[in-house]
């Protein structure tokens, strides 16, 4: 019950001009049970639609998509409510000025009584050591802040899934140790797509997706080492002219 | 992306009488303030009106700065309409025009400045209830004032960032260099706040909605 598992899962879209569809990820099945799931792959290969998948912002054009039990497209919202989805950029995610209305609003659906809303938002917010910038608007916080209170902000429901999209793309690394402490502290079941290879290694069980095809599913440092060699590969194989500048 | 938040009309926390006021009070003063601006035929009366509003605002503790930066944002557009009105009706008209405009920034700025976002949002929920016989629902209405108020400041921040890019190419006088990739911007934002909105289940119908959320100060 508590996995997420793929059944001959596909992923067309139409595009313009073309009267065949464009195929994002070609059919594959899947079930993940692991508690930490890496997804590691070039930029365009299909993690974020992979990961788009799993709380149906994506639907297949072809197969199922379960999560804890729910179907993602019949069962969107009891999904949505059990997955909590982190994207790269936090600014695009914080709806509300300050990080303290952000996570209220994340419990509106929840809690209807405005005081015990702002207390479980006060809660949260320390769990995560940001209430001293609980009050201080989205734009004056550093990127790690921003990506901390975005988790804060999702992490408030308590979902028993937590997806992450490149979470630390747009981070240094002090605020990119911090996302993969926090990160590694959380009871949820954890799906992550990351061109972080340290943070790959973290994972349980990494899958590596490559021009829409997972061509690889297992362990971590197994996984490190198939993408390292996909990505040397093309540089292997481009004439030196390519390369040089 | 640089920051905005500054457009933004921030809660200020406090204690003072206006900050224990009943939302609907003061959803009514807006209101009023709005309605009193097609009314008033007087630029004395404007003035007076401005005046008590100038004095309620200072009353919340928020600070005669922040009054003085709500003023200096609309400060450009209220020079270009009461120049016009002075031009075509001459200056007492142009006074009272001006006036009524400036009496209603700040009858929404003690609004916003003594009611926390969340306190507003529920309000919003309440007033929009009867509207729900005709298919509306309350709680996408508060998304949607919550979505504007945060999409000003990112379209401000996304104006000066292109304008710079501009700069950079040599290209500021040119308009499409301007308007375009602003234009493009928003357009992806928003398109990443809607999966946003999707992915944290904000905005889907549900039942219920905030419990006595006009009668809270």
């Amino acid at each position: 019950m508590n996995s997420i598992s793929f059944t001959g899962v596909s992923v067309r879209v139409a595009v313009d001009g073309s009267p065949t569809p464009k195929t994002l990820l070609h059919e594959f099945s899947l079930e993940l049970t692991e508690r930490r799931i890496g997804v590691i792959g070039a930029n365009g290969s299909g993690k974020s639609t992979l990961l788009r998948l799993v709380n149906g912002l994506v639907e297949p054009s072809a197969g199922r998509v379960m999560v804890h039990g729910g179907n993602t497209v019949e069962d969107v919202r009891r999904v949505r409510g059990k997955v909590g989805f982190v994207f790269t950029d936090p600014l695009s995610q914080l709806v509300m000025p300050t990080g303290r209305e952000d996570v209220e609003l994340s419990l509106r659906r929840s809690i209807k009584n405005s005081t015990a809303r702002a207390a479980r938002a006060e809660m949260v917010l320390e769990r995560f050591g940001l209430l001293h910038l609980a009050d201080q608007s989205i734009y004056e916080l550093s990127g790690g802040e921003r990506q901390l209170l975005a988790l804060a902000a999702v992490l408030a429901v308590d979902p028993a899934v937590l997806v992450l999209d490149e979470p630390s793309t747009l981070l240094d690394l002090r605020n990119r140790e911090l996302l993969r402490e926090t990160v590694a502290g959380l009871d949820q079941q954890v799906m992550m797509s990351t061109h972080d290879l340290d943070l790959a290694l973290d994972m349980d069980r990494v899958l590596v997706v490559e021009s829409g095809r997972i061509v690889f599913d297992g362990g971590a440092a197994e996984g490190v080492a198939v993408y390292r060699a996909l990505c040397a590969a093309p540089l292997q194989d481009a004439p030196s002219g390519d390369v040089s500048r | 992306m640089r920051g905005h938040g500054f457009l933004i009309a921030n809660y200020v926390r406090g204690n003072s009488i206006i900050h224990r006021t009943p939302l609907l009070l003061k959803f009514l003063v807006v209101a009023a303030c709005g309605a009193a601006s097609f009314l008033i035929v007087d630029w004395a009366v404007s003035l007076a009106i401005f005046t008590t509003m100038c004095g309620l605002f200072i009353m919340t503790g928020a600070g005669p700065r922040r009054l003085l930066r709500a003023i200096w944002l609309v400060t450009p557009i209220l020079l270009v309409i009461g120049l016009f009105q002075w031009w075509q009706l001459g200056a007492p008209t142009a006074a009272r025009i001006v006036l009524n405009i400036l009496v209603c920034v700040v009858a929404a700025s003690v609004l916003t400045a003594t009611t926390p976002v969340q306190d507003l949002l529920d309000g919003v929920v309440v007033l929009a209830k009867p509207f729900r016989r005709f298919g509306a629902d309350p709680e996408r209405f508060a998304l949607t004032i919550a979505v504007m108020l945060r999409s000003i400041p990112f379209i401000a921040g996304a104006f000066s960032d292109v304008r710079d890019s501009a700069r950079a190419r040599g290209l500021e006088r040119n308009p499409r260099a301007l308007v375009l990739p602003v234009f493009i911007t928003t357009v992806a934002y928003a398109r990443q706040t809607g999966d946003a909105l999707a992915a944290r289940g904000l905005g889907e119908p549900e039942d219920g909605e905030p419990e006595d959320a006009l009668m809270h100060g």
